[in-house]
């Protein structure tokens, strides 16, 4: 499943920044196989419906271990690592802002 | 262009959003609150031994009402203290900043037996301790901030020193 999100928040920027737009693709494929350095979009419960960049894929994509690129962001330092029944999609267009 | 584009069809349509999840409030922490903390419980432990000094000889529903305000306060802000703390440490110090300051452990696990000493105890010298850990603690977060700090005494009844970011 195709899904245009927009991003609140600045945990991914200047990569992602607030206010721009992503296209995300939910469905299973073989060929969308999720590695380290892909940018998902996951449910984490008590946070909602996150966008975060995979720094390790664990026990061969049974969950990932996601990072933002600021100190404080809130990601797999806070929540540990984000089993794959919870990724809704990974990014594959990225709308920048100019 | 594509943005562009994209931002008129998201205010006719409201396109869901996704969070790039910093904690909330992003980035804004201040050990600021605990040193107001610790700084009012020297405050009540004054009051208290103030109360005692003055009117000890004398028991009167008066005194016992004073007395149990200071010790509510003291209680409320030790604890206070302990929390605000504990806040930070759990969620703004990250593995790179315990690299750097491996004493921060151990600081932060000091702080929390003083606040709780302090409301076990009507002892100055434990409160002033308190107060002392949490400025040392303020003196690392600032240092991890990118941001100075100066020693000030507080403009408050207790004028102790607490450790203040250079703006």
């Amino acid at each position: 499943m195709l899904r245009l999100l927009k991003i609140r928040g600045h945990s991914l920027s200047p990569d992602f920044r607030e206010g721009e737009y992503v296209l995300t693709a939910g469905f299973p494929s073989p060929f969308r196989k999720i590695k380290a350095g892909d940018v998902i979009v996951f449910h984490q419960p008590g946070y909602g419906l996150l966008i975060k960049r995979v720094r390790r894929v664990l026990d061969g994509g049974a969950s990932f271990e996601v990072r933002g690129t600021q100190i404080e962001s809130t990601d797999s330092r806070n929540f540990g690592p984000v089993p794959q029944t919870q990724v809704a999609g990974k990014v594959i267009w990225h709308i920048r802002r100019k | 262009m594509f943005h562009k584009i994209t931002e008129k069809l998201d205010q006719q349509f409201h396109f869901n959003a996704v969070d790039a999840h910093c904690d909330i409030p992003c980035g804004i922490y201040d050990p600021h609150q605990a040193q107001i903390g610790a700084l009012t419980v020297i405050r009540m432990v004054d009051l208290i031994e103030n109360l005692l000094k003055e009117h000890g000889d004398s028991l009167n529903a008066e005194l016992l009402n004073s007395m149990a305000r200071y010790v509510a306060v003291k209680e409320e802000h030790a604890e206070l203290a302990k929390h605000e703390i504990r806040v930070i440490w759990g969620d703004f110090i990250k593995d790179a900043h315990l690299e750097k300051y491996p004493q921060l452990h151990g600081l932060v696990h000091k702080i929390m037996q003083l606040g709780s000493k302090a409301r076990q105890t009507v002892d100055r010298e434990t409160a002033v301790a308190l107060l002392e850990a949490i400025n040392e603690f303020a003196v690392i977060f600032w240092q991890i901030k990118g941001i100075d700090t100066k020693r000030a005494k507080s403009p408050y009844s207790v004028s102790e020193d607490v450790v203040l970011p250079v703006l």
